[in-house]
């Protein structure tokens, strides 16, 4: 059988805020089908503007970034990717259309996406919304709920559309511990498929993150993570950074060409 | 001097081309996400679409009978006076007709629809646009074009013709009220001359331009819209942009048609 090569290259990427200031300088950097990251970067840093190049939101100044094969583009229709609903995409505010309940919100793209009908798109849209903690607001919107249940939202919706590529961003304000715990749950139900790819920013949870990204000065560098050392749950209250793994290998540029 | 003026003046032609040339990208995007629909795709399309009827034609009902009740009404008056005058009263339904089918009809209608949803069509798009909603979309596998643009296209058609059939009936009914109690006027004989005087060409010129502006509206609030890029300030900027092309829009292809269909 074929390799089918990386699920996600970044070819000689080039990205400039709008502010004008340089994010990425000519990066490579590939990740691997079932690769587990958790991206670090300091404020600014760029962690961010790596998950939206790798979800084809932000377009490279220069360079391509080729996801399954497939260079993601702007303009036209959707990614085969996105469009068959690979992509779990989690960002910091958990991406909910405002005018959707919760329940719609996570309902909508398995109609759209995966092509449920109603009724499946609800049953499985509630499961998943019930393990991240949401039972009693599903039928809220998301301006009546807070950053918490917008951003579990978000993570239930890639559970339930059964993601291979998992982009999370750190929650807005933080979790608390019972969302901190539900979050990691789901996250390790995704993780037990061998072929689901993570990036995580901002938190890791304590099993299954096998390589940390290091992001900054334009490029991107990983360390492994020593098996058995777990880092610690970093989602806390105000998503302070508590204890994380000191014992990580020196970053290196990954796999730089 | 003159060199500067004709700079402007192309820069503006250049402008205008550019936003049409964008605008027909738009259309093409619909017409190619639409053909691609999926039957599960398609029931979530129906459904958007029939809320955007909702709020574009049977919110939009009050207002649109009002309107056409006093303008039904000040047409007749000012019609039937300068009929009278020169005693040819039965020429009524007739002018009335062409008046009001063929320019105020549609026209009212696309007025009304434009600053009720169109406003807020190009409202939403840009506060979906800045605050990642589009982005989000994208990302979980809907696409923004068949999800929001679609159904927003689909109901402005259907919206359009729904009001302005009963923009028509209301102007012309209420109109004939209105000059009833100024004289007492035969219903069976008005309508009766209405009906002789609604041809093909007024139907045409009436779906025509229900197509016209209906599809125009959405597309160009859209457009303007998702224009946005990164401040909320830009907002009420697109918002007023989206109105005045789409004004100029309307005008301008309702003349053409007419000149199309009655020149």
């Amino acid at each position: 059988m074929p390799d089918p090569g990386p699920l996600l290259a970044l070819e000689a990427v080039t990205l400039v805020s709008p502010e004008g200031r340089s994010v990425f300088r000519d990066l490579h950097w590939q990740l691997s089908r079932g690769a587990r990251f958790h991206a670090q970067s300091g404020a600014g840093g760029g962690a961010t503007a790596l998950l939206r190049l790798c979800a084809g939101l932000a377009e490279p100044d220069a360079g391509r970034v080729l996801l399954d094969g497939v260079p993601l583009s702007a303009e036209g229709p959707l990614h085969p990717f996105l469009a068959r609903g690979a992509l779990g995409w989690v960002p910091s505010d958990g991406g909910l259309a405002a005018n959707l309940t919760l329940l719609e919100n996570v309902t909508l793209p398995l109609r759209f996406a995966l092509g449920l009908g109603r009724h499946a798109a609800e049953r499985a849209a509630r499961t998943w919304l019930e393990r991240a903690g949401l039972d009693q607001q599903l039928q809220e919107r998301p301006a009546a709920s807070d950053h918490r249940a917008s951003w579990m939202t978000g993570l239930a919706r890639a559970a339930a559309k059964g993601s291979r590529l998992w982009l999370v961003d750190r929650p807005l304000g933080g979790l608390d511990a019972a969302a901190a715990l539900a979050a990691e749950a789901i996250l390790d139900a995704a993780a037990r498929d061998p072929e689901v790819t993570l990036v995580l920013v901002g938190g890791a949870w304590r099993s299954g993150l096998g390589r940390e990204l290091s992001i900054g000065g334009g490029q991107v560098c990983s360390a492994d993570v020593v098996p058995g050392l777990r880092p610690g749950t970093t989602w806390g209250s105000k998503g302070e950074h508590r204890e994380r793994s000191e014992q990580a290998v020196p970053p290196f540029i990954a796999d730089a060409p | 001097m003159a060199e500067q003026w004709a700079a402007r003046l192309g820069g503006r032609v250049r402008r205008a081309f550019a936003q049409l040339g964008s605008v027909s990208w738009l259309l093409a995007q619909c017409v190619r996400a639409a053909l691609r629909l999926q039957p599960e795709q398609l029931r979530v399309v129906l459904d958007m679409t029939r809320i955007q009827i909702r709020f574009t034609a049977l919110d939009a009902l009050p207002l649109c009978c009002l309107t056409a009740t006093l303008l039904g009404g000040i047409t007749l008056l000012q019609v039937f006076g300068q009929l009278s005058a020169y005693g040819v009263e039965s020429y009524l339904s007739r002018v009335l007709a062409q008046l009001v089918i063929r320019e105020l009809g549609p026209l009212m209608v696309g007025i009304l629809v434009l600053s009720r949803s169109g406003t807020a069509m190009a409202t939403e798009m840009a506060s979906r646009k800045l605050s990642g909603e589009l982005d989000a979309l994208c990302a979980s596998g809907v696409d923004p074009v068949q999800y929001l643009l679609l159904p927003r296209l689909l109901g402005g058609v259907i919206s359009m013709f729904s009001l302005v059939i009963v923009f028509d009936a209301v102007a012309l009914l209420g109109g004939f009220a209105v000059a009833w109690l100024q004289r007492p006027l035969s219903l069976p004989f008005f309508l009766h001359a209405l009906g002789r005087a609604i041809g093909h060409r007024e139907l045409a010129a009436t779906f025509g331009k229900c197509l016209v502006f209906g599809l125009a509206i959405p597309l160009l609030c859209t457009a303007h819209g998702l224009r946005v890029k990164r401040s909320s300030t830009e907002i009420p900027q697109a918002v007023t942009r989206a109105c005045v092309v789409s004004l100029g829009v309307l005008l301008l292809a309702g003349a053409l048609l007419s000149v199309l269909i009655y020149a």
